[in-house]
């Protein structure tokens, strides 16, 4: 799981770092150019019509063509092998689902969660299809790709903002957090120790930020995208942006799909009841006050 | 045009676009082909890579010409014969004129120098705005870089002294020797297609077809060849003095409806057929509405409903539709003089008809087909080939259809620098037979008054057209008007200048002998059948024998009045009174402070029916716009974009886009003539007939062009008038 | 194979807009998408220049690089085409390109963008050649008739040259060398134009 976070931690600053980069070796390039030359006119037109390609087109150029999608790949692959190898060596947490039945989620929160999980897996799915349009053979598939991703985001916003407003007070980060991280929320051994958590663990958490923000983040650059509603260089810089969240996205996408299907035997239950038994909260939300 | 006849014998461009590429230099003033001619920049470029010549552009305007110029010089609106004149003080004081061409094929030098003296540079400057440095820096070119092709259109005739301007251009090429020579030559450019055709055959209202004028003997020959009675076409008259009585112009038709000014006709005008007439293309057209809705009849005849079908709100108004050029056939005349063949690709399309088929529907109710259709069997070859008989006058009888069908055959066999054909079928004619082309073996005259080639090998002298010799007003002068002694084409029998040819045939001339033996006998002998003469700088049947300045009648220079004044009144002018003195005030730019010019944009053509019922062409061009310097439209607090009114003296008042650009100097707006659809403010889109408004609508940019027409042809001054701007 | 290229000679462009209208009259292209335009700068000004522009066929193209589904591909003369078929209208191309050539007709769903369009050097596109299929989704097919793409071969000053890239580039260098030096050479001004 560390070396998952690290993976794509490393991977997005490794991008940022390489987009400034080449943005700043393309600028001293642009202002290094005489003037009065037929291209340099041409230069000058092609400001007009697409932006400064030389700075951001180019780059898009780069990692679109070159990167986007073997990053992707990478991420899709890495990280179930690395939860198959975590089930593997360390297996599933099972907690006695005959301890007193604990309720954990309201009808609500139940209905809302599902919404933006059926709607957020979409995204996610779509997403990926678009990324590896070549893979179907583009048409007409990848275009009702688009269509649903297009309709899952929109269909997402809403119970995005109401677990937002639901759960915001206790995904507030505490420093019980900090703990949980140090032990990777004890993930990583076999014993059944209680975990400092209250409702929700730091993973979560991140989860949860990342969502709402991220999430926030990709509907207003995907709203760009889709009807190219600004100037071209910032359609690009949101199409980087899209990408690269995306990116941190789907390896959260697959980290809580592993979590609640497979990490934690019978996870799945509590959000389809609403109960969590006894046992588990004591372990993994030892914090929580019921 | 008439300016240009009147000068040396024929009012057309002399050399032809493919000879432009033989120019050393160009000197464009009122024109730009970019826009308005796009096809002609191919030659006007060659010449400017090949020859390394400069480009001069006089304009008010920076042009898209003037993107590809040398020198691009701005003049005031209506001052071009200034600027002329003072090039040739320039160029006389340098000693630069070409003095064996003006001993020998030039008459009246002596008078045109006693005008010229009155403009020295620094005058020069004044009137035209022109710096001293730069009317002596283009003097200096144009001497340096011989020949000069000397290009004008519409912005140099479009004023109330269009005709002394023309002549000022052709003055200016005589001083500088350049006529009749390759790359030389006034090179005046026509605005359509086939304007060059419809001009010889002189839909004009003071002259029968190919330039004959009106009178009784003029009838006489075309009844001849009609082969109709010259007592039946003066039966169909009014009365019989009709016959030789100018009409009224398209310039001031409606005149004859609305009588603002008096006209000179027993009865108003009471029903008018725009036959392919882009009839916003009139000046003070909100004045053209008013007559169109005072007809008893209106008929339009048009591939698409133009802005008269919009505009006519009374119920007195037939659109006919008719077929475009692709659907019919027949002989075109381009800028050129060249005459080409232009086929059919479809059949005509929905219920229009092709102009044949409703002109023969027309002439059968009228009731005198056999009359009309006396030789024409065959349509319409047989068209071509009467109109080609009896258009001696300009040469016209040897473009056979059969020859321009072989041209058009063979169109890859001539060079496209000398338009000569190398080998085939047509070998040494040059492509479409320019007029002249005196017989039917002539290969046409590719150059006006060359005389370095022979008659017969297409080669011409000046034209003897204005007797042999006159005394002049201005100094007392007597003066041979024939050419000196030794100047004429090779072979030619008389070495040095002679008369026109007439008497051959007892009774008749060159220009009336219809067996054309009097043509074909001068050819023989080497000489041209209209004599050989000299250009003349004294034209004395004109107000102005020489070119002089004239302030437009609405000047944005007042101070000029006094010393450049217009003419004296005009009464029964093309059977209207025009003013001229009186409508000449000095106060009016006080309240109208800004030059109003007009021109063409690139995308649309002329009145604009059918290019803005073009969805990729309105797409490119959708609406009317104003073009306003970005500091006059600051200092009156617009923005760029916002809606304007701009208002003209006659009360003319159209709402457009302000288009801020720097084309314009900070006097002057321009305004694009080709819109339509709106008038001052109301949108007329619902008048169109259903499914047929055009794509791009805007306000006419006629409305707002003043009151103003020239002396002589009575062409509109749309060029040079006020308006006043006001934010809408 | 010989490799096609396109080249805008500023010094012959008229601003016309002439190869614009025969290549939307030519392949029925809707209203809002301009396979090529023509870009003036500084118009009205000292300077004033103008330029075609349409796709390039780039030797390596980005819009290939980018495109999701690998609908846009190269022909062995270097001709850049797309299958609208395989297009998603996703806009990458359009945002990879340096020309803006990429064009999106309005799609019917969500105000998407529809299969992407562009210059196709008029040589039609995947579909058979000369069938009704290619004509309706692409345009003519000169190249297959032997004919120069329609707004080359309409270009009144001859400013806009297509073909073979070798040819044309031996004649614009003939045209450069026939304008010389002088006031024509590009900088000449800058360095010896006297005050």
């Amino acid at each position: 799981m560390q070396r998952c976070f690290a993976s794509v931690f490393l991977l997005a600053i490794f991008l940022v770092a390489g987009l400034t980069g080449s943005a700043l070796a393309q600028d001293l390039q642009a202002a290094g150019l005489a003037t009065g030359s037929s291209a340099d006119y041409f230069n000058q037109l092609m400001l007009g019509i697409t932006g400064d390609w030389q700075k951001y087109g180019e780059l898009f150029t780069f990692l679109q063509g070159q990167w986007f999608s073997k990053i992707f790949l990478v991420v899709i692959t890495a990280v179930p092998a690395v939860f198959l190898l975590h089930y593997l060596i360390i297996g599933a947490k099972h907690f006695d689902h005959d301890s007193e039945p604990i309720y954990f989620f309201s009808l609500f929160a139940r209905v809302v969660h599902f919404v933006a999980a059926v709607s957020f897996t979409l995204l996610v799915i779509t997403g990926l299809m678009i990324v590896f349009g070549s893979f179907f053979g583009g048409g007409f598939i990848i275009r009702m790709a688009r269509y649903i991703h297009l309709i899952s985001a929109m269909v997402f916003a809403l119970p995005g903002l109401l677990m937002f407003v639901m759960w915001f007070k206790e995904m507030l980060p505490q420093w019980h957090d900090i703990k949980w991280m140090f032990i990777v929320g004890g993930y990583l051994s076999k014993e059944k120790k209680p975990v400092p958590a209250a409702k929700f663990n730091a993973g979560q958490k991140m989860y949860f930020w990342f969502a709402i923000f991220g999430g926030g983040v990709m509907a207003y650059t995907g709203y760009i995208i889709w009807g190219f509603g600004a100037s071209l260089d910032i359609v690009r810089i949101f199409t980087m942006v899209h990408n690269v969240l995306g990116v941190g996205i789907v390896a959260f996408f697959l980290t809580h799909c592993y979590m609640s299907v497979f990490a934690i035997a019978g996870s799945l239950e509590s959000m389809k009841t609403g109960y969590k038994p006894k046992d588990e909260v004591d372990i993994l939300h030892s914090l929580h006050k019921y | 045009m008439a300016g240009v006849a009147n000068t040396w014998g024929y009012g057309a461009m002399t050399n032809s676009l493919n000879d432009m590429r033989h120019a050393k230099s160009f000197i464009f003033i009122g024109s730009n082909p970019p826009e308005a001619h796009p096809v002609s920049m191919q030659h006007i470029l060659h010449a400017k890579e090949k020859n390394n010549a400069p480009i001069i552009v006089v304009d008010p305007r920076r042009s898209k010409l003037a993107a590809k110029a040398t020198d691009f010089v701005r003049i005031r609106p209506g001052t071009d014969a200034a600027f002329m004149l003072g090039l040739i003080n320039v160029i006389v004081s340098n000693g630069w004129e070409d003095k064996e061409f003006i001993r020998t094929r030039v008459a009246g030098y002596e008078e045109l120098l006693e005008v010229v003296k009155d403009y020295s540079p620094e005058e020069v400057e004044n009137i035209t705005g022109i710096p001293v440095e730069q009317t002596l820096h283009v003097a200096k070119v144009l001497s340096e870089n011989r020949p000069t092709s000397l290009t004008w259109c519409m912005g140099g005739t479009q004023h109330s002294i269009g005709s002394s301007i023309t002549r000022s251009f052709c003055l200016l090429q005589l001083v500088l020797g350049n006529m009749g020579k390759s790359g030389g030559g006034t090179n005046i450019f026509r605005g359509h297609d086939n304007v060059q055709g419809s001009t010889d055959m002189c839909i004009l209202a003071d002259s029968l077809p190919a330039y004959y004028g009106l009178s009784e003997g003029a009838w006489k020959h075309w009844c001849r060849v009609w082969d109709v009675d010259f007592e039946w076409i003066k039966s169909r008259f009014y009365e019989p003095d009709y016959m030789q009585k100018a009409g009224f112009t398209l310039s001031r038709w409606y005149e004859g409806v609305i009588q603002e000014d008096k006209i000179h006709q027993y009865t108003p005008i009471k029903a008018m057929i725009q036959w392919g007439c882009g009839a916003n293309s009139n000046s003070q057209y909100h004045k053209v509405v008013q007559a169109y809705n005072k007809l008893d009849l209106l008929v339009v005849i048009d591939p698409f409903p133009t802005m008269a079908a919009a505009a006519c709100e009374s119920d007195n108004i037939y659109l006919l539709p008719s077929a475009s050029q692709y659907e019919t056939s027949g002989s075109v005349t381009s800028t050129s003089r060249q005459i080409q063949w232009r086929y059919k690709v479809v059949d005509p399309i929905h219920n229009s008809k092709d102009d044949y088929q409703i002109m023969e529907l027309l002439v059968n109710k009228l009731g005198f087909a056999d009359k009309f259709y006396k030789n024409i069997k065959q349509v319409p070859e047989d068209i071509t080939r009467e109109l080609g008989g009896g258009s001696l006058t300009i040469g016209y009888n040897g473009q056979t259809p059969e020859r321009i069908k072989k041209h058009m055959a063979n169109w890859h066999t001539f060079d496209i620098d000398t338009l000569q054909a190398i080998g085939g079928e047509c070998d040494g004619e040059y492509y479409g037979m320019p007029w002249p082309c005196w017989t039917d073996e002539h290969p046409g005259t590719p150059i006006l008054y060359d005389i370095s080639k022979s008659v017969a090998k297409g080669g011409l002298p000046f034209r003897n057209r204005f007797g042999d010799e006159k005394t002049y007003d201005s100094s007392g002068r007597t003066e041979n008007q024939l050419a000196a002694k030794g100047v004429c084409n090779p072979g030619s029998e008389v070495q040095g200048g002679y008369s026109e040819f007439k008497d051959v045939v007892p009774g008749t001339n060159w220009k009336t002998d219809l067996s054309q033996k009097t043509l074909k006998d001068a050819i023989a002998k080497g000489m041209a059948p209209f004599g050989n003469a000299r250009a003349r700088c004294v034209v004395w049947d004109f107000p102005d024998q020489v070119p002089i300045h004239r302030e437009p009648l609405h000047t944005p220079r007042p101070d000029l009045i006094a010393k450049y004044p217009t003419y004296k009144d005009k009464p029964n002018h093309y059977r209207v009174d025009t003013r001229f003195e009186s409508e000449q005030k000095p106060d009016l730019v006080k309240e109208f402070p800004y030059v109003i010019t007009t021109g063409r944009m690139v995308e649309h053509m002329g009145a604009g029916a059918e290019t803005r019922s073009n969805q990729y062409l309105a797409e490119l061009q959708p609406e009317m716009y104003a073009e306003i310097n970005p500091r006059l439209g600051h200092n009156l607090g617009f923005r760029d974009g916002d809606m304007v009114w701009i208002e003209s003296p006659e009360g003319g008042k159209i709402k457009v886009k302000a288009f801020f650009t720097e084309r314009v100097d900070e006097k002057t707006i321009f305004l694009p003539y080709h819109y339509a659809g709106i008038l001052m403010g109301k949108s007329l889109v619902d008048n169109y007939p259903e499914g047929h408004a055009p794509f791009a609508v805007g306000e006419c940019g006629n409305v707002v062009t003043n009151y103003g027409y020239d002396i002589i042809t009575q062409i509109q001054a749309t060029k040079d008038g006020l308006c006043k701007v006001s934010k809408a | 194979m010989a490799r096609v290229k396109f080249l805008c000679d500023v010094d012959r462009c008229i601003d016309c807009s002439g190869c614009v209208i025969a290549c939307k009259e030519g392949n029925h292209i809707p209203v809002g998408v301009n396979r090529r335009r023509v870009i003036t700068l500084e118009q009205g000004k000292p300077g004033e220049k103008s330029i075609s522009v349409s796709c390039m066929h780039c030797a390596d193209a980005p819009c290939i690089a980018v495109c999701p589904v690998d609908a846009i591909y190269q022909r062995d003369d270097g001709i850049v085409l797309v299958n609208k078929k395989t297009c998603i209208g996703c806009g990458y191309c359009f945002m990879a390109c340096p020309f803006g050539a990429p064009q999106f007709p309005k799609g019917s769903v969500f105000g998407a963008r529809g299969a992407m369009d562009k210059c196709t050097f008029c040589a039609g596109g995947p579909e058979e050649t000369f069938s009704d299929e290619e004509k309706h989704l692409y345009g003519q097919n000169r190249i297959a008739e032997g004919k120069v793409p329609l707004c080359a071969g309409m270009c009144a000053t001859k400013a806009l040259l297509a073909g073979d890239a070798d040819v044309v580039a031996d004649v614009y260098r003939e045209r450069v060398f026939q304008r010389g030096s002088g006031a024509n050479a590009w900088g000449w001004d800058k360095a010896y134009k006297k005050k």
